[in-house]
């Protein structure tokens, strides 16, 4: 326990009263939606302003994570960490200062993700801290995208890195921080105004959480936020004895890329232990780090294991540093999940490793029984994710943005089908998806075709969500330069508990004649005028065996165009008859009996076949 | 005597205000018959006419203006009842309405379903057409394949036709084609192009709104007819306007071609009462009101800022995200579901909650004495002797209290605390979640609480709406005399109101003054246009006033400013608008930033046409007789068990004052003025509470 909790508990009232208790949570809560807010309606790059790829959060100022609505899962779990640095690199700090944080050394995600931290005093005392994180459109790197995946190190991924400094005093801009921003980064008027909507939410949390502390005194707020963190993890405790003791191992694996044949293989070794509430995930049986830009930062490999254990529980539980003091991750220094040291890079340590840790430790619960854990989600940062750039053709002015266009399918989980705008395991749901109009009205793209695709949800009990389909190209004579990582395109998501594989990713380009030609997923196009290029994301995994869904979900499905008849068929062993003109189909019970026995006899038989060959 | 008549034809009631020339209100009530909507109209408008002893012939033909407002149209939606309609979308773009623009209030929840599109895949057809962010055809229609989708969508046997093409606001010649080829293939079945309705870029929220309007177009073109001829029959022959989620009214016959606008608009008429009230209490029209409508399943707040109604573009049916958005610019109603109904229970963590659950109305509270046995909001106001159990809803259901204390008496054993300590505590709750949505509104909006008057109207407007009041740090709070009918009073208030957009791009740098004067001169012209089909008994002075609608560089979120007169008309004017569009960014978003260009893209008018209002006239008030009030228990947590007197408020004459901690019981709604508070009845018989 550190000094400053001693303190406050020491002079708290006796206890707090429970309704006051839940009176200010909503307080804070609000006072994050208002930030996050702010930082929606002011940003300038279409991925804070149209795909709110950006998160607030209310810090205590011993770092523990305090609130944080609905932000990007990825970008708030691991937030106390951001503020341990600012709080040792600066402990001269005051009011009016901001910082700026981007060092995956000392805490933060990605280089990419630029944080603001703004401490917050109440009678010359540090008592919170508010953060934005915002993905940058551009951040310096190399070439002119945020995630980098083919670099040996940091050099060579070649961003901006600011270790925690200061970029405001008195409320003024540090000028001088501001020019090295505006000299490096490609579209320095967009930054700056990414900057401005990001110290706006955080000085709007700052005025806000100076308001309610005048109001209820600080004595009261530290009591409540003692209690608060204490009833969390009450909750957790209680949602983690519900579970049964066991030992899961998962491990899921990365596509190749060029330079890594076999990909990358992540382990999760997973102990759920109900009678000590606690869960712990190891993740040290991990290969070091790589010379690539897929190392995880510890930010991010803390979040994911985070991410994983609350998607699967059931209970509505509060996202704060009280509920994770029941959730240990293990890491090692040097490996690449979550262990990275100097001089390896982290670029894309917030989407595609981090997203096989995600998927192997959420499918991991279901070893658990029938009702427990997820399917994996699918996590494609492909053509529909891109980052892309280019030049304006009245000016001759640089763009550069990511696009959140395309559709990975959510994993199907005990209860219900996968999610559609899933985006991805690391921010699932969380983050909102472009307009095609508000893309090509900022930018001189022309998208050709944005749909979802038949067939693409991993089949199941429960069925994955569907992948998308995306085709794009330059709306100018000017060229266009696209950026794409898309992994599960070899090794889609997987079902579980006898669920099918989600659709793969793909990613072609085709050519003025109509010719198509299929690209390494995780690499780069350069478009001229005329060409196209067209990527799928993934499709998510399923829950359970595909003969045991309800024929009606499955006429459903046929009906809306998300499972074809065939597949209903084949792989769902449900019979559909015509009838009347609408919808026009019914389904065949007694047809529908004896296709699902003669699957299962069949699926009998060849496991029998393959048993004997292995003897 | 004219008289001016307001309806609101609710999902359960029908209420009914009746105006005279010099401010005499009259209210009644009826039951809703949702398959003859006229039915349950005509019964609250006989209840007016007996209370006005007249015979309703005579009423309705002494009646110049009659103002409708019904939440059938949101209420179909919410419950899927609209007509079966085909969408028909931009060929490889057939997914809008699936995925809508993504996000979710409850992201680490893998219980529920995703919600199903407003129209479903089966039924959205794909036209082969394209066209450009300029403008440009890049790919013509295609009128074979176009034709051949149209009969497929016959064959399903669809009743309406949203069309929604990408880019039809920068060239709607496909989406008019579309419409001409729509009336020869599917003749007689109503349709609506997108670029008509609400001609905004951002695809999924034109076709979400589109779809919205041409799924109800059947059911108003058969309802609001119906009330037309309803009402000509029984002796009407005034003018006969609707209400508009704008916060005004409008020719019934634009809402027949236009139903998307009436998609919550009775909500939006609670602000245009507030404002009403507020301006007569204050004498002041530049007044920042906080409105609060509390029904038994719902709570919606609104807001006046400096007199003006607060507008927004995100208008959600059904859950922000999942739900279906109206897209249009729209009166800013936030609805939480925070009725008396709602569940209190205690987590697995030990803490105490209300909601989401609720009781409902069947079998609702367990004083209703239906069958529910958990404890809800209504039992917790009832166990602290906040409602009076032979009083509630005019006497029209006795409420149990046993029951209520039984329910509530079990949450008292989990948590360890006294049975009254546990029913504030679920009062405290349940407020909590208004005070945050109420929060939300007004920071957005840079509206200081401690600086606003709260007007609070609805059923349950006086249980709670003071220690909310407190907790905000407003001083004053106005419950109207029409409390109970805050929308239909608002109606009595309404001006006609039409606003018309026009696109033109500009930008601070280079500002086009001829472009800008010519497009407000197209603006200005069309709204002439308007003002001039008004019927002769509609003709009033005509408020037309300009915005324009702007960001920073690289935004794309605007903020609406207002223009001076109308029009921009030189550097300096121009300069004091930049300045305000700074000040504007600063004061939501707490940053500005000088010297950056600022984008200027759609420009809007707004004319106002003052319907002859009643005025807000004295109460009409019978002298009273001096009585003793009755008395009854009461818990107060820093009073514990207190006596309190019981007023009746048709007993309380204008200046009269109580002190708390007593109630006031009036027909519709109960005040509990609590401990610290005083009431006293204004002159326009309104109630001012205001904290000593």
């Amino acid at each position: 326990m550190t000094p400053e909790q001693t303190d406050a508990q020491s002079k708290a009232p006796r206890q707090l009263d429970p309704t006051l208790t839940a009176v200010l949570a909503h307080r804070f809560e609000a006072i994050v939606r208002e930030m996050t807010n702010t930082l929606f309606r002011t940003g300038r790059s279409s991925i804070l302003n149209m795909a709110r790829d950006f998160s607030c959060a209310i810090v205590t100022a011993d770092d523990q994570l305090f609130a944080a609505a609905e932000g990007l899962q990825v970008h708030v779990l691991g937030a106390g960490l951001q503020t341990a640095s600012m709080r040792e690199l600066h402990p001269d700090m005051r009011e009016g200062d901001a910082y700026l944080h981007n060092d995956p050394m000392l805490g933060n995600t990605h280089t990419a993700d630029h944080t603001i931290l703004v401490p917050v005093f109440f009678a010359g005392e540090h008592i919170f801290t508010a953060t934005a994180k915002a993905h940058q459109a551009d951040c310096g790197n190399s070439e002119p995208s945020t995630y980098m995946a083919y670099v040996a190190d940091v050099y060579a991924e070649g961003g901006l890195i600011f270790p925690c400094v200061k970029v405001q005093q008195d409320n003024s801009d540090i000028e001088d921080i501001i020019r090295m921003c505006r000299r490096r980064i490609r579209v320095p008027e967009v930054w700056y105004g990414d900057y401005l909507a990001a110290l706006g939410a955080a000085r709007i949390g700052e005025r806000r959480l100076g308001e309610v502390i005048a109001r209820y005194g600080v004595e009261t707020i530290r009591a409540f936020v003692a209690e608060w963190l204490d009833y969390s993890e009450r909750c957790m405790e209680q949602a983690i004895r519900r579970l049964p003791a066991k030992r899961l191992h998962a491990r899921s694996r990365h596509d190749p890329i060029p330079g890594l044949p076999g990909g990358v293989e992540v382990n999760v070794t997973i102990d759920v232990e109900p009678e000590r509430g606690l869960v712990s995930f190891d993740l040290r049986e991990n290969p070091d780090c790589i010379p690539f830009g897929l190392n995880v930062s510890e930010y991010c490999a803390r979040g994911g294991c985070m991410i994983a254990l609350l998607n699967c529980l059931e209970e509505d539980i509060p996202r704060n540093a009280g509920s994770f003091r029941r959730i240990e991750v293990l890491l090692r220094e040097g490996s690449l999940a979550g262990g990275l040291v100097e001089p390896y890079s982290a670029s894309v340590s917030t989407t595609n490793v981090l997203n096989r840790i995600i998927n192997a430790a959420q499918s991991a619960f279901c070893q658990l029984g029938d009702g427990q854990g997820l399917a994996e989600g699918a996590g494609a940062l492909g053509v529909g994710f891109s980052v892309f750039s280019g030049a304006y053709p009245d000016s001759g002015e640089p763009y550069v943005s990511s696009m959140v266009i395309g559709n990975n399918g959510g994993p199907a989980s005990p209860h219900c089908d996968g999610w559609i705008t899933y985006a991805m395991p690391d921010c699932p749901k969380t983050i909102y998806i472009d307009s095609v109009e508000m893309l090509e009205r900022t930018y001189p793209l022309h998208f050709r075709s944005l749909r979802l695709l038949a067939d693409s949800g991993g089949a199941g009990r429960l069925r994955g969500g569907p992948a998308g389909e995306v085709v794009y190209g330059p709306r100018s004579q000017e060229p266009l330069r696209v950026f794409y990582l898309a992994d599960f395109a070899v090794n889609p998501p997987q079902g579980v508990r006898g669920g099918e594989p989600g659709a793969a990713a793909w990613a072609s380009v085709i050519d003025l004649d109509g010719s198509e030609r299929q690209v390494e997923p995780v690499g780069d196009s350069l478009l001229a005028p005329g060409q196209w290029i067209r990527g799928i994301e993934a499709g998510g995994g399923g829950y359970g065996d595909p003969l045991e869904r309800d024929p009606q979900a499955v006429l459903r499905d046929v009906i809306e165009r998300w499972v074809s008849a065939r597949a209903a068929h084949d792989v769902y062993g449900v019979v559909l008859a015509e009838e009347g003109p609408d919808p026009g189909l019914t389904v065949d019970p007694q047809g529908t009996r004896e296709r699902r026995e003669t699957l299962s006899r069949e699926r009998a038989a060849r496991r029998d076949a393959a048993d004997r060959t292995s003897r | 005597m004219s008289a001016r008549i307001t309806c609101d034809i609710g999902g359960t009631f029908t209420d009914v205000v009746v105006s005279d020339s010099s401010g005499g209100l009259t209210v009644a009530k009826a039951l809703t018959q949702p398959s003859h909507l006229f039915g349950g109209l005509r019964a609250a408008l006989e209840r007016a006419a007996e209370q006005l002893r007249e015979p309703l012939a005579a009423l309705l033909g002494r009646t110049s203006l009659f103002i409708f407002s019904t939440t059938q149209a949101t209420n179909a939606i919410l419950e899927g009842t609209t007509a079966r309609t085909a969408f028909l979308c931009t060929e490889g773009f057939p997914d809008i309405l699936v995925r809508r623009e993504g996000g979710s209030l409850r992201p680490y929840d893998y219980t529920r379903a995703f919600g199903e599109p407003y129209v479903p895949r089966r039924l959205t057809f794909e036209i082969p057409e394209r066209v450009d962010a300029d403008g440009n055809i890049v790919s013509a229609l295609d009128e074979a394949g176009a034709r051949a989708r149209l009969s497929e969508a016959r064959a399903l046997r669809v009743q309406a036709v949203s069309v929604c093409l990408l880019w039809s606001t920068a060239n709607p010649a496909h989406e008019l084609a579309l419409g001409e080829l729509i009336e020869r293939e599917l003749p007689g079945v109503p349709y609506s192009l997108s670029h008509q309705i609400n001609p905004i870029v951002r695809e999924y929220r034109r076709a979400s709104g589109t779809s919205i309007d041409a799924s109800l177009k059947p059911l108003m073109q058969s309802h609001l007819p119906e009330i037309a001829s309803g009402l000509q029959a029984e002796g009407f022959a005034g003018e006969l306007l609707a209400a508009s989620s704008a916060g005004g009214v409008v020719p019934m016959s634009e809402l027949i071609e236009r139903p998307l606008w009436s998609v919550r608009s009775g909500p939006s008429l609670a602000p245009v009462a507030a404002r009403t009230v507020a301006a007569a209490e204050t004498g002041s029209h530049r007044v920042d009101v906080i409105v609060c409508d509390t029904g038994g399943t719902s709570f919606d707040v609104s807001l006046v800022r400096d007199g003006d109604l607060v507008f927004t573009n995100e208008t959600w049916l059904g859950e922000p995200f999942q739900g279906h958005i109206t897209g249009l610019a729209a009166v800013d109603v936030r609805s939480i579901g925070a009725g008396g109904g709602s569940i209190a229970w205690v987590d697995p963590g030990g803490l105490l909650r209300v909601g989401p659950e609720s009781a409902g109305a069947d079998p609702g509270p367990a004083c209703y004495g239906r069958g529910g046995t958990r404890p809800t909001v209504t039992d917790a106001a009832l166990v602290l002797g906040y409602v009076d159990p032979e009083r509630f809803l005019g006497g029209a259901m006795a409420l149990d209290t046993p029951a209520a204390e039984t329910a509530l008496g079990e949450l008292a054993g989990t948590l360890g605390v006294g049975l009254r300590e546990v029913a504030h505590a679920v009062l405290s709750i349940a407020n909590e979640r208004m005070i945050a949505a109420i929060h939300e509104l007004t920071v957005n909006e840079g509206v200081d609480p401690r600086d606003s008057t709260l007007v609070a109207g609805g059923g349950a407007a006086g249980l709670t709406i003071l220690p909310i009041a407190r907790e905000l740090g407003c001083r004053e709070v106005l419950i109207p005399r029409a409390a109970g009918v805050l929308s239909a009073f608002g109606g009595q208030h309404s001006d006609i109101v039409r606003e018309v957009t026009a696109p033109h791009v500009t930008s601070s740098q280079a500002f086009d003054f001829p472009g800008v004067r010519e497009t407000l001169d197209g603006l200005r012209a069309r709204m002439l246009a308007f003002e001039s089909e008004l019927p002769a008994g509609l003709a009033g002075e005509a408020q037309r006033r300009y915005f324009v609608e702007a960001r920073y560089a690289y935004q794309v979120w605007d903020l609406s400013i207002p223009l001076e007169g109308d029009g921009v008309e030189d550097e300096q004017a121009l300069e004091r608008l930049l300045e305000r569009f700074h000040d504007a960014h600063e004061r939501i978003f707490a940053v500005r930033e000088p010297g950056q260009r600022i984008e200027m893209s759609q420009w809007k008018g707004r004319v106002v046409i003052a319907t002859t209002t009643p005025p807000v006239a004295a109460r009409r008030h019978a002298a009273p007789e001096a009585r003793m009030p009755q008395r009854r228990t009461a818990y107060f947590p820093e009073l514990g068990e207190v006596d309190i007197p019981v007023h009746l408020g048709s007993e309380l004459a204008p200046g009269a004052g109580v002190e708390g901690p007593a109630l006031v019981i009036e027909p519709e709604t109960t005040i509990v003025v609590y401990p610290g508070w005083s009431a006293h009845v204004s002159a326009l018989g309104n109630y001012r509470l205001e904290l000593a």
